[in-house]
């Protein structure tokens, strides 16, 4: 865990120093987990500095590299639009919050986005079509899970070395398809009260938000089969210090995740009512 | 070549016994039943052949006869059984990784047998879309039961114990402890980018 608050700390630094201090609001573990992934197996030494955040003893953080460079733009496109898909999605009152937002972070993704065009057009193409899944309420689990799994493989088309390329793109595929998918599963009673759009009710008929005893096996297996692709691609390359933190999220957390799930345990309640109007994109949004 | 010892994640003081092991928890990683059509099959079986070329050299420096590595088997090939050119072409792009040609090539075959529902759901799993695949191979093997590849591979899908390190259950609903550790379970689902 110090570790991995180390590259939290430097992801943030990161994204004060190239997006400006609006695109430090966006830092999440997500976005950290994506870093870790993406930067070299050494660690560099660690710098120490304070920040708004902790002002007095400051943190260890990890220092620049172009891994976090890398990181801290692909956060702020997909932050961005994120953001810009909540304005769509809501009447002009609901979304306003969404515009205020978006408006405040747009320096920082137009920098981030001149420096990855290509990360930000595939980003908003599959955010569209994600878009257009969800609207015509396509039955199928596979195909709106494509759409965000695509849109996180991205994430590692800048990689240089054509191996590791191959392998963070089958990871981030399917960690994006498995997140895409454990979301609408534990959406499911909220959705079926609500009245929107899940696309794993909808492709086993379920009611009330209920699985049945076939459906969460058939559902489990679905996910087992890309938490495997994961570690497949997981071991197929050195990751050197961050071989613990992945392997034990690869191989322990998202099952731990998925069976809460599963069983309704795994609760978000608290955090966001549902939505009557206005469908909050899965995944992305 | 590199150090062997170092390919299989030994010193070279280990006791053969150690080494053995380290060989097999190795061998069971990279083996092909792991990387069944999977994509990077190619990686694993180019691991595969350094753990195997590692552990016949430390055998022979140590004057031992090298004990039964495993060569791997098949690596994901699509052996051609019958059927029309068509469905014989969509095998070829499948085994060469054309994807995109073999969707096509099943998208233009009006004969929907169970060679094509097989091989669609060959595609389907190669592109990530594992639970249309299943319902393929499940069609495959129902209109072709007596078919030992298509039997094999939904088997393989569905009942695969996965290689997990040190042989722990592999799979959302197989043991481990429900409760969550939730420090690393709000890393991925709560409130970040990702489950919004």
């Amino acid at each position: 865990m110090v570790r991995f608050r180390r590259a939290y700390c430097g992801l943030c630094h990161t994204l004060g120093r190239r997006c400006g201090p609006a695109a430090q609001c966006i830092l999440n573990y997500d976005f950290t987990f994506l870093a870790i992934l993406l930067s070299d197996g050494e660690e560099a030494a660690c710098r120490r500095g304070r920040c708004a955040v902790h002002p007095v003893h400051g943190r260890d953080y990890l220092p620049p590299s172009a891994a976090l460079d890398l990181a801290a733009d692909e956060s702020v496109i997909l932050a961005y639009w994120q953001l810009r898909d909540g304005v769509e999605d809501h009447d002009w009152f609901r979304g306003l919050k969404y515009r205020g937002l978006s408006g405040i972070l747009e320096p920082a993704y137009r920098r981030a986005a001149a420096a990855l065009p290509d990360f930000d057009g595939s980003t908003r193409r599959q955010l569209a079509l994600l878009a257009e899944l969800e609207r015509e309420r396509c039955d199928s689990i596979d195909r709106p899970a494509d759409a965000f799994a695509v849109l996180l493989r991205e994430a590692a088309g800048a990689v240089d070395n054509p191996v590791r390329r191959r392998v963070l793109e089958q990871l981030l595929y399917h960690l994006g398809r498995w997140i895409y998918l454990i979301d609408a599963a534990d959406d499911l009673k909220a959705d079926a009260a609500s009245g929107n759009y899940n696309p794993v009710a909808l492709r086993f008929g379920l009611r009330d938000g209920r699985w049945t005893e076939e459906s969460r096996r058939a559902f489990a297996l679905t996910l087992d089969q890309s938490v495997h692709m994961m570690t497949t691609a997981f071991e197929l390359w050195e990751f050197g210090v961050w071989e613990p933190i992945l392997r034990e999220t690869l191989y322990g957390t998202l099952f731990r995740v998925g069976r809460a799930v599963l069983d309704g345990d795994f609760h978000k309640s608290g955090r966001r009512p549902p939505e009557p109007s206005g469908e909050k994109r899965r995944g992305g949004g | 070549m590199n150090d062997p010892y170092q390919t299989l994640g030994v010193s070279e003081n280990a006791t053969d016994e150690e080494i053995k092991r380290a060989y097999r928890e190795l061998a069971r990683k990279y083996h092909p039943d792991n990387y069944h059509d999977n994509p990077l099959a190619d990686l694993a079986q180019e691991k595969m052949k350094e753990i195997n070329a590692a552990y016949e050299e430390i055998n022979k420096r140590r004057g031992g006869r090298p004990v039964g590595s495993q060569n791997g088997g098949y690596y994901g090939g699509y052996q051609q059984q019958y059927s029309s050119s068509v469905l014989q072409q969509v095998r070829a792009a499948i085994q060469v990784g054309d994807i995109g040609r073999a969707e096509a090539l099943l998208a233009n075959y009006g004969d929907h047998n169970a060679e094509w529902n097989f091989l669609k759901g060959a595609v389907c799993y190669r592109r990530g879309f594992m639970d249309e695949a299943r319902t393929y191979y499940q069609t495959a093997c129902r209109m072709d039961p007596a078919n030992p590849e298509y039997r094999r591979t939904l088997d393989i899908m569905e009942n695969r114990q996965p290689y997990s390190p040190n042989g722990a259950p592999f799979g959302t609903l197989c043991g481990g402890n429900p409760c969550l550790s939730l420090c690393c379970a709000y890393t991925l689902c709560n409130g970040g980018f990702f489950c919004c």
